[in-house]
């Protein structure tokens, strides 16, 4: 459903020249799967989501989404997605109904169906006391309802969740993740980036830790747990990190003290 | 285009901003309120300032003539105003070198001037000018009048010499002292040489009557001024004409500025644009979407405005003399203007604000954008300029004088120019709507973070991180360097005397100006000279075709060289100076002229231009937009607006050489021979005569220069397109392999 190969992405940056956000990242997502994204923050999560929304270009490699390449067919992937995230946010003078009426239609859903599918979103998320409700006036809770039913709408294949629960309270952070697990369930193909190992434990199907823009470790839970001998992942998960920067710093050495690279 | 789309985000954006209780106020609320409120705060204003009275010194009282009465009591004499009331409005002290501080004598108020600041040492008597001098300095009064001692005595002496026709004695002149630094004593000066005036006239009456000529000599011309505009329904369209075209240009500015930073910095601002962004709505479609959703509230600011001046300007200056209600087909005119107007804007305030972080960085471009439209729109009503060809092909002046031209009934004007106005109004929209599409494309735009200012860090990042060639930036900043030396030198330069001393300004400014920046900027912010300034060699025929297409060109750029002349002609005092240097010319040596003229300018300009500017807009965005940028800096450099046009043109070319060959000798090469060209030109008719007589109907002396027949035109021109399609071929695109 999703497949990423050797995505890389480069922003000027005066500090450094030019910053690498993502180096060569490569993995593959399929339809009722959960794939969790898991990174500390800055490790190029967000610009690995926004280019597979087709909100960035990529600096080089491929990414296609249902058959759909993100650069050459830009339009139509964006209609395969569904796209969340701690910056979409909605309108804040615009209703609940309208907010998601108004994305059905860019969709080009026809009036009818746009109706009735909404009814049974608004239905199911428990959202039909804010209907009339403005953007404004919302919680953050309510809020992220919204964007939970502006994303899925027009009823897409694949969705993508970047840090959906980033500043939710508990009781609205698993009503969300249960409406995800849902989603799964539906045969959706969904790609959930958090920083947050509960999170990730819980929910993911498969998950890829993403650091400094580098994919350190893929697979399972399972998978992860054998593969580096440790139970708890938030245990692996520091361990990859700190072996990958403590590699990283002495390449940093050897190059100040001998100036080369290895 | 999905058009569909378009619709619904039309609708959307003007919903919302239908909800914004900001923008609501904006544009409807202010202009209903701001005309009637400006004209009570105006009409407020004026009775306070009118009623003020001044306070005026009068020293030498006594040496007025007994007839005709100048003052009256403690006033001027009320028959030499105009409404007998404002007497009151010149308030007068006397001044008595006998009297004390503070005492009042029977013929009215006395003064003593400095009493107040105490500033007089008792006991020693002030010559009056003087003491009148501080004392309206100190603003103890608002103005002194002075009567010079004999005054009244030789006034008489005249009068008597008029009676006898003998030659009349002199007259010494009463004095005004009073202040420009102060208001209030240049308002009490006006006053006083109001009554003054009329004064005169009463004295200039007896010496006639003394005289014995009649009475009404004084007014044996007196003029009738016939308005055919009363009858016409243009009366007072004038002023109309001027008020109502600033008006709908600034408001249809305003009315697209608010919303547009509310449409794209707004929303960046609140998180939404990138839920918008991955939405299915291509960029073109939100950037068509917003852009027409800012033209209506562009259009509506403006016409609330309009409607509301309309509805309370004649209310207020129904009393002014020459003033009607405006012409009836205003509405008609206005409206027409108002579309392309409020597209220029509004696409110019979307590509700022798309540009904007959060709406209070949008508010920071208003300025700019403001500082830019205002002397363009304010202009042409202040400075009395007429829509000429020229005028009208200036973005926004050009439509506002046209405008103006409609309002005041010029249908032939509107009809001459309208076309023009048109075309660059609309060039100018396609522009700042491509602006504004790009400004969505750009990720650097859209995601722009906030950074930290450190100077330190940029300026060796800006060093240390430097590439083989200037970046666009760089290339930008290296043009305004130049321009900014190239002004403050302007002002240093006084006309030479000889050609010995031009040579000298020219060198300097070709050096100091053009070339030393542009070296300094390639050592400092780039890593390969040669790569930057294109010091290549060109493919072997680049340099004499360079030559020939010069040549070729020559007459072509002649003839649009005088067009331009025509279109824009030069000020009497610019020509004089242009022909001095001809003069200068005329004397020197034809080689020492090429020297100066040609082949400094061929070098350090193109080493600037074509070399670091160019090649820095060249590291990124299209060729086009080098060659354009780096022409028009070329262009400025040049000063006088008519030379700026052609060197511009000019530069395209330059800049296309540089393109086509990679390297920068070719333009070296065409610079040196155009300019050559330039100035031996004037001599060669006269040459042509001496030498091949036969030959001498290709270029005859012209009124001011040379005319080319048009067959050598026509035949330069052909060959250099010839030229220019070889070029095309033979040169390797960009020379970068």
């Amino acid at each position: 459903m999703i497949h990423v190969r050797a995505l890389t992405k480069h922003y000027p940056d005066l500090r450094q020249g030019r910053l690498v956000a993502l180096d060569g990242v490569s993995f593959d997502a399929a339809p009722g799967q959960i794939f969790g994204l898991l990174g500390p923050n800055g490790a190029g999560k967000t610009t690995a989501l926004r280019i597979l929304s087709t909100v960035l270009r990529p600096t080089s490699g491929t990414v296609t989404i249902n058959g759909f390449d993100v650069v050459r067919q830009p339009a139509e992937v964006r209609r395969q997605i569904g796209f969340m995230s701690a910056n979409t946010a909605v309108y804040d003078r615009m209703t609940a109904w309208e907010m998601v009426e108004h994305f059905g239609r860019l969709h080009g859903m026809d009036k009818d169906a746009l109706a009735a599918r909404m009814e049974s979103i608004f239905e199911r998320l428990k959202m039909n006391d804010i209907r009339d409700l403005l953007g404004a006036k919302m919680s953050t809770g309510m809020k992220q309802k919204v964007s939970v039913a502006r994303a899925i709408v027009h009823d897409p294949p694949v969705l993508i969740f970047d840090e959906a629960t980033a500043g939710l309270d508990v009781l609205v952070a698993r009503a969300l993740l249960r409406t995800v697990a849902e989603l799964r369930d539906q045969g959706k193909c969904i790609l959930f980036s958090t920083h947050i190992m509960r999170e990730a434990e819980k929910l993911c199907d498969r998950i890829a830790i993403l650091h400094r823009g580098r994919i350190l470790a893929e697979g399972t839970l399972d998978e992860l747990r054998d593969r580096h001998r440790e139970h708890d992942l938030e245990e692996l998960f520091f361990r990859l990190i700190s072996e990958h920067d403590e590699r990283q710093g002495a390449v940093a050495r050897d190059v100040r003290t001998s100036g080369r690279l290895p | 285009m999905n058009w569909s789309n378009v619709r619904l985000i039309l609708a959307r954006e003007i919903r919302d901003q239908l909800r914004d209780r900001r923008t609501m106020f904006m544009i409807f609320i202010v202009p209903i309120l701001t005309y009637p409120f400006l004209g009570m705060i105006g009409l407020g204003i004026s009775q306070v300032a009118q009623q003020k009275p001044t306070r005026i010194l009068v020293v030498g009282e006594t040496h007025l003539p007994e007839r005709p009465t100048l003052i009256e009591g403690d006033r001027f004499a009320p028959r030499l105003f105009r409404q007998p009331g404002m007497a009151k409005l010149l308030e007068l002290h006397r001044w008595d070198q006998e009297s004390r501080p503070g005492s009042a004598g029977a013929s009215g108020k006395k003064a003593s001037p400095g009493s107040e600041s105490g500033a007089r040492p008792s006991g020693s008597p002030l010559l009056p000018e003087t003491a009148a001098r501080s004392a309206v300095e100190a603003g103890t009064y608002d103005a002194a009048l002075l009567f010079p001692p004999d005054f009244g005595r030789r006034i008489e002496a005249c009068r008597e010499a008029a009676q006898r026709r003998d030659k009349p004695p002199e007259v010494p002149r009463p004095q005004i002292i009073y202040t420009t630094a102060v208001e209030r004593s240049q308002l009490a000066c006006d006053r006083l040489r109001v009554v003054l005036e009329r004064w005169n006239d009463e004295v200039a009456r007896s010496f006639l009557a003394a005289a014995g000529a009649p009475d009404w000599s004084m007014t044996a011309v007196e003029v009738d001024a016939v308005d055919l505009a009363r009858e016409t329904g243009y009366r007072g369209a004038a002023m109309w004409s001027k008020i109502l075209p600033v008006l709908l240009v600034l408001w249809s500015l305003v009315g697209a500025f608010y919303p547009a930073v509310d449409l794209c910095a707004g929303e960046k601002e609140r998180g939404t644009l990138e839920t918008l962004l991955s939405s299915p709505a291509a960029r073109s479609e939100i950037v068509l979407g917003k852009l027409v959703t800012i033209m209506l509230f562009s259009s509506l600011t403006a016409v609330l405005n309009l409607l509301s001046v309309a509805a309370t300007g004649p209310m207020m200056f129904s009393q002014l003399p020459g003033f009607g209600p405006p012409p009836a087909l205003s509405p008609l005119w206005l409206g027409l203007a108002l579309l392309p107007a409020s597209a220029l804007f509004s696409a110019l305030s979307l590509a700022l604000a798309a540009f904007a972080r959060s709406t209070k960085e949008g508010q920071y471009y208003l300025m700019p954008l403001m500082a830019v439209t205002i002397p363009l729109a304010v202009l042409p009503a202040a400075g009395g300029l007429e829509l000429t060809l020229g005028n009208s092909l200036i973005p926004v002046t050009g439509l506002v004088l046209l405008l103006r031209a409609a309002l005041e009934g010029n249908y032939w004007q509107v009809v001459q120019f309208a076309a023009p106005v048109l075309a660059v109004t609309s060039g100018a929209c396609v522009l700042a709507v491509r602006w504004a599409v790009e400004q969505f494309h750009s990720e650097a735009v859209l995601f722009r973070e906030g950074e930290r200012l450190e100077v330190r860090l940029w300026l060796h990042h800006l060093f240390e991180d430097r590439g083989p060639t200037p970046t666009p930036a760089g290339a930008v900043f290296c043009g305004i360097v130049i321009l900014m030396i190239h002004f403050f030198m302007s002002l240093r330069w006084a006309a030479p005397s000889d050609f010995g001393r031009f040579a000298v300004a020219v060198a300097v400014s070709q050096l100091a100006v053009i070339l030393t920046p542009a070296l300094l900027m390639t050592v400092v912010l780039t890593r390969s000279p040669r790569q930057t300034l294109l010091l290549r060699r060109p493919p072997w025929a680049a340099l004499p075709a360079a030559a020939i297409l010069a040549a070729a060109l020559h007459p072509a750029a002649h003839v649009l060289q005088k067009a331009v002349m025509k279109l824009y002609p030069l000020s009497d005092a610019m020509q004089e100076a242009l022909s001095g240097l001809e003069s200068l010319f005329a004397h020197a040596p034809w080689w020492q002229i090429v020297l100066v003229v040609a082949l400094a300018p061929a070098i350090c300009e193109e080493i600037a231009f074509r070399g670091f500017i160019f090649t820095g807009m060249r590291s990124a965005g299209s060729p086009w937009r080098a060659i354009v940028v780096s022409a028009v800096f070329f262009g400025l450099t040049h000063g006088i607006l008519q030379q700026a046009l052609i060197a511009c043109l000019i530069g395209v070319l330059l800049g296309w050489l540089a393109l086509r060959t990679g390297s920068i000798f070719p333009g070296m090469v065409f610079h040196l021979v155009h300019n050559a060209l330039g100035v031996l030109v004037a001599r060669t008719p006269q040459w042509l005569e001496s030498n091949w007589p036969g030959l001498s109907w290709l270029l005859r002396p012209a009124d001011g220069g040379v005319a080319f027949a048009w067959p050598v035109v026509l035949a330069g021109t052909g060959i250099a397109l010839a030229v220019l399609a070889f070029l095309a071929r033979v040169g390797q695109p960009d020379g970068r392999r």
